[in-house]
């Protein structure tokens, strides 16, 4: 049987209904990772027999009567920022290198507790920053429609496993695109939930008031699927609100565009958008006109003049902040010093690489005296004011359709070069971790080339199941994205 | 050249929570073996986050309440950031901006007259661990590695921010007793200073003649109320020298050295770190809605200045004596027990500051773990304005209750008391047995020699000594001269 074509809800069925078992399922996934992910270096720690375990585990309890959970027998990979019992948890950084947590950050908990299994750590960027998974320690991911291009990031390993069909679902984090970007570049659905939607609890913190944990699938209904298991509250983080979801893959069974009044982003120069880019977004329109909705202009001037300089000096201050606790003492890379100050310098030199040294350096200047008054104050005023105008939008439209990203997947070793034009690339994904809201990037099929393009899709704060239904109804006229075939040899 | 003494203080206060600010290890810290009590929040292992002990946000209200601070909605906490062993986040999470008790105030006496400090703020924040250092004196100097234990980091604490507006040594003490006082009466702290759980910084200037304000010097280190009346005339007298002699203060935090009553240098103004200060997005703004802080409000118990006003009103104690029973919450719970149970209120005025004051100190212990029930020791000082029994008695029945943990009546009963008075017969019968014990004095009294009276005197006290007091002395007097004649 053909495991890695199967939705992560096919699968869960097919367990339920003894069709098959969940090891069949498990020792399947992990025999693709082993006999292909050596072309794409997507999954950085395979955890071969807790994964077993875990499913002989699961079969057991199903033929002892226990019913399965909606994620019986899911293989899934995490990113390797999220704490995993146990399992190496490195954030691609030789920080963290060897350093196993004793505990499953709370998304990965509820996946378990749900029936999935982990069956591996994916790669990304080092501490989630960047756009293209070329900076971790464990080498750089390659993109499973074309190897010749990065896999976007910072959740690039995540991406490319669900491209290269080795999970049907995985998860990554989404500070500023994470997610939602290298999911537009390895061609599947990847989504950000509002924040305060899923616990952080557990995700090695980036940017406190931006992160957001996000799930990358083959089709939306996997999505809200896992949006069912992963968004709930928890008493770990009181930032993750507490209030009564409502049922996400419900929200699909009635979806309707009908009536509703969708938002295009202008205001921005077309001819900055790659050409395919530029075409999926007139695509989605069409979709969204042709199944009732109403096509209105949005303008966001505030928005798209200051989004990327609010959103780098919200999200450097913050993770200046959040990466100091890496000094070398409890856990991490340690380097001795011949007093506290040179054991720390030592440490941190040694541990973090390029651009996360070059990220705490400008973050620990944005919060010193005189520059957080000039910068860091009016970046959060300004990001107020990126909620307000999103507020104001969304009182007149129920979404907004817009690019994730102006670019087609970049050639491998292309931005390392220039890191602005990478910061700069962010423009459209940052504004949903800006203004907290759900966002969702959805394929809109792909070029002549077989590389994928892409458009976004907002909606009001915690309108997430909204978002799913409009994602659903797009999705069944653009077609969802298959997993690529590794045996064919690619671009 | 007189120069006016300005201090303003910062105190800090651990709250009597059972479990840390921001996660859920034990606070019972004293003693525990290091590291003990620690878990992956506070010891900030990577992707845990705070949450909020809503308990200490319950008590710093409570502290803020009895400071007559306004209490603020919606406040948020901040992280100062600064690199050191103590503190595993790198950043402490504290209130700067926005904390939750602004302005207030707290009125004190001083050298017999009532004065008013005002306060800035009342804030929550978490406290660092404890470096170890393995040299003799404990000092980080020659230290070859440094321990560190973080049973003590995460611990709650609400820092109290005064004006300065106190201008004596008296008047700061005055002002610490007064807050401990406080935080003890709303079971807010420990308030020890000793161990840490009240913890002093002190500014302090001079104000010159022409009323333009000093150089602001803080001192640190300081552990006893005995420390800071040191520390501060030290420093005044500093102070004063370098003015005098015609030099410039520098702004700097000093070290106070107990040992040889100096204070020292640590660091200057120039030096002061920036601690980049920044609101702390794991946590959610705090929640005290008026309907909260009226609550709280509604559950503080009478506040120890106006339970000592109302003593000297409702008690006819003078402010001496009722600023000595009520220092303590639990010691004018005893003195009104044993007033409802009919001692009158001087009298148990007295027996509280000095019968069982007398008690406690002898064997160090606290009124809470007094043995004496209030009622009974109350019943005991009715008997004694009753006429019932003797002072002296009164004072026997109390040691064996205390001693021998006896109720009232079998303790009144071992001491002989229970029969009430001596008096008539049985008085005389105690007076013949004096009488044959002492023949001589009887025979030098009878035959008019006792020119002084002494003998007479001395026989008067052999009676009341086999009496236990229990006998009326004017009774004794005049029974003596009818059976001398």
């Amino acid at each position: 049987m053909e495991f890695h074509k199967l939705s992560a809800r096919e699968i869960a069925s097919g367990v339920k209904e003894g069709r098959f078992t969940a090891e069949e399922v498990v020792l399947a996934a992990i025999e693709r990772v082993k006999k292909y992910d050596g072309k794409y270096n997507s999954i950085v720690t395979l955890c071969e027999d807790e994964a077993t375990a875990a499913a002989v585990k699961a079969d057991e309890a199903a033929a002892s009567g226990v019913e399965p959970g909606p994620l019986a027998g899911v293989p899934f990979v995490v990113k390797d920022n999220f704490c995993t019992s146990g399992i190496e948890t490195a954030c691609g950084s030789k920080m963290l290198r060897g350093w196993r947590p004793h505990y499953d950050a709370t998304a990965v908990k509820y996946m378990k507790e749900a029936g999935a299994v982990l069956i591996g750590k994916a790669n990304m960027d080092e501490f989630a920053m960047g756009s293209t998974t070329e900076s971790s320690v464990f080498g750089p991911t390659l993109n499973p429609r074309d190897t010749g291009r990065v896999p976007g990031g910072s959740s690039g390993g995540s991406a490319a496993a669900v491209a290269a069909g080795l999970v049907p679902v995985a998860l990554g984090s989404d500070t500023g695109g994470s997610v939602r970007q290298p999911a537009a570049f390895c061609g599947v659905q990847g989504m950000k939930p509002s924040y305060g939607q899923i616990s952080r609890y557990g995700i090695v913190a980036y940017a406190s008031s931006l992160d957001q944990v996000g799930p990358l699938t083959r089709n939306i209904g996997d999505m809200a699927l896992l949006m069912d298991v992963l968004a709930k509250e928890d008493p770990n983080d009181t930032t993750c609100d507490a209030y009564e979801r409502p049922s996400f893959s419900g929200a699909l069974e009635n979806a309707s565009l009908a009536g509703k009044k969708i938002a295009l982003l202008s205001g921005y120069e077309r001819g900055s958008i790659e050409k395919p880019l530029a075409d999926a977004i007139d695509r989605a329109a069409a979709i969204a006109r042709d199944a009732g909705a109403e096509i209105v202009e949005a303008r966001l001037p505030i928005t798209m003049e200051h989004t990327v300089a609010c959103y780098y000096m919200i999200a450097l201050g913050d993770a200046s902040s959040k990466l100091a606790c890496y000094d070398g003492m409890r856990y991490g890379h340690h380097a001795d010093g011949k007093n506290l100050s040179e054991m720390y310098k030592k440490s941190r030199m040694e541990g973090f690489g390029d651009e996360v040294r070059r990220r705490i350096l400008v973050g620990t200047c944005i919060l010193t005296r005189g520059y957080y008054e000039n910068y860091f104050v009016p970046a959060t005023k300004v990001r107020r004011m990126i909620a307000d105008e999103f507020r104001e939008l969304f009182k007149e439209a129920d979404a907004l359709i817009c690019p994730i990203i102006p670019s087609l997947a970049y050639k491998r070793g292309l931005v390392e070069e220039d890191p602005v034009r990478m910061y700069l690339g962010d423009v459209f994904t940052t504004i949903a971790n800006l203004a907290g809201l759900p966002s969702m990037s959805l394929n809109m099929g792909f070029t002549s080339d077989g590389l994928p393009t892409n458009v976004q899709l907002l909606a009001p704060r915690f309108g997430d199941a909204e978002l799913l239904s409009y994602a659903s109804l797009m999705e069944k006229a653009a077609g969802a994205p298959a997993a690529v075939d590794p045996e064919k040899e690619g671009r | 050249m007189k120069r006016e003494v300005v201090i303003g203080l910062e105190i800090h206060l651990q709250l009597k929570t059972k479990t840390k600010l921001f996660c859920g290890c034990s606070t019972d810290y004293i003693g525990a073996t290091p590291n003990s009590n620690v878990c992956p929040i506070c010891l900030a292992v990577p992707g845990t986050l705070p949450v909020i002990n809503d308990h200490a946000v319950d008590l710093a209200v409570k502290m803020g309440l009895g400071l007559h601070c306004d209490i603020q909605d919606n406040t948020r906490f901040h992280r100062k950031h600064y690199f050191y062993a103590d503190l595993p986040k790198a950043y402490q999470i504290t209130q700067y901006e926005h904390a939750i008790a602004q302005g207030g105030y707290l009125d004190i006496i001083a050298d017999g007259k009532k004065k008013r400090v005002r306060l800035d703020h009342l804030h929550l924040e978490e406290d660092a661990g404890k470096l170890v250092h393995p040299t003799s004196d404990g000092r980080l100097s020659g230290a070859a590695y440094s321990l560190v234990d973080y049973n003590r980091g995460g611990m709650p604490l609400s820092e109290i921010v005064s004006m300065p507006d106190m201008n004596s040594p008296a008047e700061a003490i005055a002002y610490v007793t007064q807050i401990r006082q406080l935080a003890r009466y709303l079971e807010v702290s420990d308030g020890e200073m000793e161990s840490g759980s009240l913890r002093v910084d002190v500014n302090v200037s001079l104000r010159n003649a022409d009323g333009s304000l000093g150089t602001r010097v803080e001192l640190k280190n300081i552990n006893s109320l005995k420390s800071i009346e040191r520390a501060l005339e030290y420093e005044i007298a500093r102070q004063n020298r370098v003015l005098d002699e015609g030099g410039t203060l520098v702004q700097e935090t000093r070290l106070w050295d107990d040992a040889a009553g100096v204070t020292r240098s640590m660091r200057s103004k120039e030096g002061a770190r920036d601690y980049r200060y920044y609101v702390e997005m794991d946590l959610a703004p705090i929640d005290a809605k008026p309907e909260y802080v009226e609550k709280i409000r509604a559950s503080l118990p009478e506040m120890p200045w106006d339970r000592r006003d109302r003593f000297v009103e409702r008690y006819g104690l003078t402010l001496e004596e009722s600023q000595q029973i009520t220092e303590q919450r639990e010691m004018a719970d005893y003195y009104e027990e044993m007033v409802a149970a009919g001692a009158p209120a001087a009298k148990a005025a007295n027996w509280a500051r000095m019968e069982v004051q007398r008690l406690l100190r002898e064997d160090g212990i606290d009124i809470a773990s007094f043995p004496v029930p209030a009622k009974e020791l109350g019943a005991l000082i009715a008997k004694v304005e009753g006429r019932e029994l003797s002072n002296t008695q009164a004072k026997d029945v109390l040691s064996a209750m205390y001693g021998e943990k006896l109720p009232l009546k079998e303790a009144m009963k071992k001491c002989g008391a229970s029969g009430g008075r001596l008096t008539g017969e049985a008085l005389k019968a105690v007076i013949e047995k004096v009488f044959a014990a002492e023949p001589e004095a009887v025979d030098t009294i009878k035959k008019g020699a006792d020119k002084k009276g002494a003998k007479a005197k001395f026989l008067q006290g052999l009676v009341m000594r086999e009496t236990r007091g229990s006998a009326d002395p004017a009774e004794v007097a005049r029974t003596l001269a009818e059976m001398l004649k």
